[in-house]
């Protein structure tokens, strides 16, 4: 994990540039597809649990000191994403190699669609009362599309940077 | 043992990692230290990607869109010499207003001094309608004051930096704004319903006589966090539930709050 951890922070760091400088402004209907969730998940889909949870970690932290909503919120989400999809990861679920080429699309689709609804949650717990206020549905339903289009490739970079640990390792 | 081993790392991260975000979101003096490192750190990597995606995306956007802006270019300037005319038009109205208005003791939203500013960063997620602003505290705005742009109120500032600020929009979920209208006997608070769904009033009394149409505009009374007459938005239209004694408005805010490049801090603080 640790050889994998520096270039699995600069690919969040870069995910993150992206997220807050290109995507923050491509708006569809209105609403920001939020690769900061999805990197943590296909992360976590590689099975290496540690390692999705430090990206969701930093990947959530740097997005909330840019946002003006709860802190951690962004965090929050990511963290439960991370450790899921670990869950599923360590099991071989979503394996781009040996699982339907669907499954990991599909998995990320799940994810992206509850994502915003854990976030409105997660507010309720911050005392946030207001957050359902906004197109929550929407963002749900663009998010999951997104996610299941952009989780392929972004699976691929994930087990491309959690390989390294395990390359050095060998 | 080698599972049970990384099982327990990864508990052990997790409750770090939520004990860092407790502990970061109750001391607020931290987090704007954070904020600041994040800021640092995310810096280059934002120029990096800016560079890159930001000519790429001109590129497409002025292939696929270049008709629309010549037309957009058209339209504008149209109703840039339709603005000025009345403008011109409505001058001694103004004089005469402004003068009533100062024998009230009522501020005019005309009179009152504002600081024009850059719109630099639109909000990064989906849960809040704020837009970063170029000017801050050295230029004279703080916290509470109202903006406008595009004819209409915008929204308030909810922090500043000595270089910038941020505006939570009227559309914010967290925003609310006392409004009137007709001759203003009937106060209403409008609130955001989030970036995309414009903004609603609901608990409206049968008895107001309202129609799709109204224009509403800042109440101003006593204590409220904006001076009187600012146009805040056009009812859409009104939602009666059968049954119901009061029914809800939809209304579309007056100015464009998807397209602001530009805006004017007004400098006016609220009384409260």
């Amino acid at each position: 994990m640790r050889r994998a951890l520096v270039p699995a922070l600069v690919a969040t760091l870069i995910i993150e540039a992206l997220q807050l400088t290109v995507l923050s402004s491509l708006r569809i209907e209105g609403v920001v597809v939020m690769l900061v969730w999805l990197w943590p998940l296909t992360m976590g889909l590689t099975g290496f649990t540690s390692l999705a949870l430090v990206t969701a970690l930093v990947a959530g932290v740097f997005f909330d000191t840019h946002a003006n909503t709860p802190f951690g919120l962004t965090a929050v989400v990511a963290l439960v994403l991370a450790y899921a999809a670990s869950r599923l990861g360590r099991e071989g679920v979503g394996d781009l190699d040996s699982a339907a080429w669907w499954v990991t699309p599909a998995l990320a689709a799940l994810g992206g669609f509850v994502a915003p609804m854990l976030y409105v949650v997660a507010g309720a717990g911050a005392l946030d009362f207001n957050l359902w206020r906004g197109s929550v549905l929407m963002m749900m339903f663009i998010n999951a599309g997104a996610f299941f289009l952009l989780a392929r490739p972004m699976a691929r970079l994930a087990r491309a940077i959690a390989n390294v640990g395990e390359r050095v390792r060998r | 043992m080698a599972t049970d081993r990384s099982k327990r790392r990864a508990w052990t991260l997790g409750v770090v990692a939520a004990a860092i975000l407790t502990v970061l979101a109750l001391t607020g003096g931290v987090f704007s230290g954070l904020r600041s490192a994040a800021n640092a750190v995310v810096t280059p990597f934002n120029w990096t990607v800016n560079e890159v995606a930001r000519p790429i995306g001109h590129l497409l956007a002025g292939a696929i869109n270049y008709s629309d802006v010549v037309a957009q270019n058209q339209k504008l300037r149209y109703e840039l010499g339709q603005a000025q005319l009345k403008s011109n038009e409505s001058w001694p109205l103004q004089r005469q207003l402004q003068q009533i208005s100062t024998e009230l003791d009522v501020p005019y939203v005309g009179s009152l001094p504002t600081v024009a500013a850059q719109v630099t960063t639109l909000s990064p997620t989906n849960f809040a309608a704020t837009v970063d602003i170029s000017k801050g505290r050295d230029s004279g705005i703080l916290v509470g004051m109202p903006v406008v742009a595009n004819g209409g109120l915008v929204g308030s500032i909810i922090a500043t930096s000595p270089e910038g600020a941020t505006v939570r929009l009227i559309s914010d979920v967290n925003s609310s704004v006392g409004v009137t209208f007709g001759s203003g006997d009937v106060s209403l608070v409008v609130s955001g319903r989030g970036v995309n769904n414009g903004l609603s009033a609901s608990a409206v009394p049968l008895s107001t006589p309202i129609t799709p149409g109204t224009k509403l505009a800042t109440n101003g009374l006593n204590g409220a966090l904006y001076p009187p007459g600012f146009p805040v938005a056009k009812v859409a239209s009104v939602k009666l539930t059968p049954g119901a004694a009061t029914y809800n408005l939809v209304l579309r805010p007056t100015a464009d709050l998807r397209h602001l490049l530009y805006l004017d801090v007004v400098l006016w603080e609220p009384t409260a």
